[in-house]
């Protein structure tokens, strides 16, 4: 559930080192918007998709502006307060403009909930993997397959020696941010029907998200979504035994341990150590 | 005048509750108290170690809950409880960094967040001790002038804490693992180490304050500890000015003072913070300290330049190396053996075998230079010998001990000091400071008596003071002493590297291409200080190089890898005239 949203700091990351430390705040502002087209104005859900889509690419696109590229080259670690910065000025706008109630968000998959040995649960639940599997699979076959994929990998690998061979890389980590935006743009649409939508929704997603990231490896696409289903189902699991409480708190541990086992993840790959 | 400066601040601040009877001026006022209490244990980490944490909220509720639950659960006075409340913290703090600190950076500022949302998680769930979402309640509130003095006393003294660690070897070691932490573990540091007890010890502050924190509220819930509390701490010290003293104080004051002033705009407090931090990443990189003195750091180098001519240049070069190596007196003893021995070492990366099956052996004292055409496998060998890498198969044997696998600082600490290739000086620290990490090495003495700036310390300090500056003399530094690593020329960096590595006192030196980048004449120079360490009775010195003159005139032997494999070996006249490496070199059958 949380793979679709880590897939976003896996994009960025992969391309440029950097990632969008609000992630969180693009899903929020996925559904808000998705909310505001749809609810609000009345849009058909296909059309408003299209515009949240593009609305959050060019969001991505502006971060990537704003808090990302002058810092790219320093090699500095200031885009990390730097999209905070933006995520928490994002979530403050959302709030004057949204108020500070949660809303619901209507959708014919969470009319009824499927009963499956004791514990229930909406078709708009299973939507979330598959959407997560079929994006993965694309963002997979893009790097891999495509030369335009491939050039933001051989930026992430040496981005002065991809700059030589004439790839664009301001272009690229652009293209990179309005990617990840996009892809939080989504997860914010299937997100709202489920959650509700509120300002405030961004932050825990964004960190449960990274945490996913963390477990599957940052590098790795398909342990993103291993990871993310998992953590998904043990989440469900602590909140149906143990308390929701405890849910935040199990998860957390549990990306303490996998830092401790395997820093870069169960299917990431081991940076080598450059001296 | 600068510290009458502070003195006349710290007089009229305590003097506050005396010319006002406005109990709201005294309550902001000890909120800036608390908040610099926080951002001054915060500057330890993320000023002096380079690493940002982004769960500090958790340490300040540890802290707060910690005094909350003493008082009132268990009755114990606020003299107490409060220092309870910074063991409290430091002692989570000790066990949330060595779990946290395996990884660094973005890593590491997400899990001090999620640390953050557990603590708070924790704080709502644990009624019985936590009072859950309410909080807990009626904590003894002494009058507001004797808490606000005790705020006060408690900043001041943080503030004078974190001074007192900057001057020390801790606070040397701290921004020597900032500035690059492969360089302070080849000079014995161990990086994961530092950079706990920097996390400890901020965390401890963060307790301090908590612990204050809750005796001036009389009552404390979960809402005051989330992750936006976090951020508020790290804007005021990014603010102020990381890695400067008096920064936490500055930020401290503005972000506590500036939204008072703005109470009508509540709402739009998220978007104020964020401007801010936006604003001090773009525009104030030092923060207000380092905005409003910009040119403090040039005129110390002044002072240093005249403090030299003071002293004059009458130093002797040589007479600073008498003690040098005091190290190889155990083991020039035995001068026949050999010191370092590789067997058949191999390591490959995926599917290039950098190393191949290569054996050598180092003697006690002399220079070895290793040569090859690029990519031949040098610096791995370098890398392999100072712990940098493990080589897959074969062994590594320091005085007949196995070394491979070992810790880059652990070998240090045995004896082997290393250059870089790309030189790594501390940037953060001054030339002089570069040189007395080296020669502190991993001996740091207490952190507590760094931060108490006790005299026994600081005696032990000066001693390391004294010789990093007679070894910076030898090494023909003299007039940079005080000037920041990273202003040196290119040249100089490179000697700066190798006094360093010599001042651990090492019995085997390996330089990375000592010579890349320099001039003629400064080759010529590098040529006569190798050939005086090894007069003057200097360590073993293993030399990777590729200025064919520079090897041939200071090395005793000399041996050729080409593909990880080594293709010839022994004195410089046989490997010249040595066909298989002529032919690496210039590609012909000879």
């Amino acid at each position: 559930m949380y793979g679709l949203v880590a897939l976003g700091y896996h994009i960025t990351w992969v391309t440029s080192r950097t990632m969008n430390f609000s992630q969180g705040h693009a899903v929020m502002a996925g559904a808000v918007v998705a909310f505001a087209f749809y609810v609000g104005l009345g849009w058909p859900l296909w059309a408003t998709v299209i515009v949240t889509l593009l609305v959050l690419a060019l969001l991505g696109v502006g971060l990537e502006r704003v808090a990302v590229r002058p810092f790219f080259r320093a090699g500095s670690a200031a885009w990390l307060l730097s999209t905070i910065a933006c995520g928490i000025i994002a979530e403050n706008v959302a709030m004057l403009a949204f108020g500070r109630d949660a809303r619901a968000f209507p959708s014919v998959l969470t009319q009824k909930p499927i009963l499956v040995g004791g514990a229930g649960f909406y078709a708009q639940e299973l939507l979330i993997p598959a959407v997560g599997l079929l994006l993965m699979g694309g963002v997979q076959l893009f790097y891999h397959r495509t030369a335009y994929g491939k050039q933001l990998k051989a930026v992430a690998y040496n981005a002065e020696a991809a700059g030589l061979m004439g790839i664009h890389i301001p272009r690229a980590v652009m293209f990179a941010y309005a990617l990840s935006a996009s892809l939080a743009g989504i997860a914010g649409i299937l997100l709202a029907p489920i959650l509700n939508v509120a300002a405030t929704m961004g932050s825990i997603i964004g960190l449960k998200a990274f945490a996913v990231a963390i477990i599957g490896g940052l590098t790795s696409a398909p342990g993103i979504v291993v990871a993310g289903v998992g953590y998904g189902l043990v989440e469900s699991f602590v909140a149906g035994y143990l308390s929701t409480g405890a849910r935040e708190i199990v998860g957390f541990a549990l990306v303490v341990l996998v830092l401790i086992v395997r820093p870069w993840g169960l299917l990431g790959t081991r940076p080598p150590r450059r001296v | 005048m600068v510290p009458a400066l502070w003195a006349g601040l710290a007089v009229l601040a305590a003097a506050l509750p005396l010319l006002t009877g406005n109990t709201y001026y005294i309550y902001v006022a000890s909120s800036v108290g608390l908040l610099t209490t926080v951002t001054a244990g915060l500057n330890i980490l993320v000023g002096f170690t380079g690493q940002i944490s982004l769960g500090h909220a958790g340490f300040y509720a540890i802290g707060a809950y910690a005094a909350g639950v003493a008082s009132v659960r268990l009755g114990l006075s606020p003299w107490l409880g409060v220092p309870l409340a910074v063991l409290v913290a430091a002692a989570v703090g000790a066990v949330v960094a060595g779990a946290a600190l395996r990884v660094t950076g973005p890593y590491l500022a997400m899990v001090t967040i999620a640390f953050g949302i557990i603590v708070e998680g924790i704080l709502v769930e644990w009624v019985a001790v936590t009072g859950g979402p309410g909080g807990i309640f009626n904590i003894p509130k002494p009058p507001l002038a004797q808490a606000y003095w005790v705020i006060l006393a408690v900043a001041a003294l943080s503030l004078i804490l974190v001074a007192n660690l900057r001057r020390s070897a801790w606070g040397r070691a701290l921004l020597a693992v900032k500035g690059s932490d492969i360089a302070a573990e080849a000079l014995g540091l161990s990086a994961y180490y530092v950079r706990i007890v920097a996390f400890t010890v901020s965390a401890g502050f963060a307790g301090a304050a908590g612990g204050l924190f809750a005796h001036l509220n009389g009552y404390i819930s979960p809402d005051s500890f989330g992750l936006q509390t976090s951020i508020l701490f790290l804007l005021a010290l990014l603010f102020g000015g990381e890695g400067r003293v008096a920064g936490p104080l500055f930020g401290s004051v503005v972000l506590t003072v500036l939204p008072e002033f703005l109470t009508t705009l509540t709402d739009y407090r998220l978007i104020l913070y964020g401007g801010l931090l936006l604003v001090s990443i773009y525009w104030l990189p030092q923060g207000l300290v380092g905005a409003l003195a910009p040119r403090r750091g040039a005129a110390r180098g002044r002072r240093g330049e005249q403090e030299q001519k003071n002293r004059g240049a009458g130093i002797p070069a040589e007479r600073a190396r008498d003690d040098a190596p005091r190290r190889n007196g155990a083991g020039a003893q035995d001068a026949d053996k050999a010191l370092l021995t590789v067997e058949g070492a191999s390591l490959a990366f995926g599917g290039v075998a950098a190393l191949a099956n290569v054996s050598m052996e180092i003697p006690v004292s002399g220079i070895r230079a290793v040569i090859g055409p690029n990519g031949a496998g040098k610096t791995t060998l370098l890398n392999a010998l100072s712990g940098f890498y493990t080589p897959d198969t074969g062994s590594i044997r320091l005085n007949g001990m196995s070394v491979a696998g070992r810790t880059p600082y652990a070998i240090a600490r045995l004896g082997v000091s290393r250059t870089f290739q790309t030189t790594q000086v501390f940037g953060g620290l001054t030339v002089l400071e570069n040189i007395a990490v080296g020669v502190a090495g991993p001996r740091l003495g207490s952190v507590l008596a760094a931060l108490a700036g006790t005299p026994w310390a600081r005696r032990a300090d000066e001693t390391v003071l004294r010789r990093a500056r007679s070894l910076l003399d030898a090494g023909g530094l003299g007039e940079w002493v005080s000037r920041p690593a990273d202003a040196l020329p290119a040249g100089l960096r490179r000697r700066l590297e190798i006094v360093r590595a010599l001042a651990t006192a090492p019995r085997l030196l390996l330089l990375d291409e000592p010579a890349a980048g320099l001039s003629p004449a400064e080759i010529a120079e590098l040529d006569a200080y190798l050939s005086r360490l090894k007069a003057t009775g200097g360590p073993s010195v293993l030399l990777v190089e590729h200025h064919m003159d520079l090897v041939m005139a200071v090395s005793e032997h000399i041996t050729v890898l080409d593909y990880g494999r080594v293709i010839a070996s022994g004195t410089p006249e046989a490997v010249r005239a040595n066909p298989a490496v002529i032919e690496a070199y210039l590609g012909a059958a000879a």
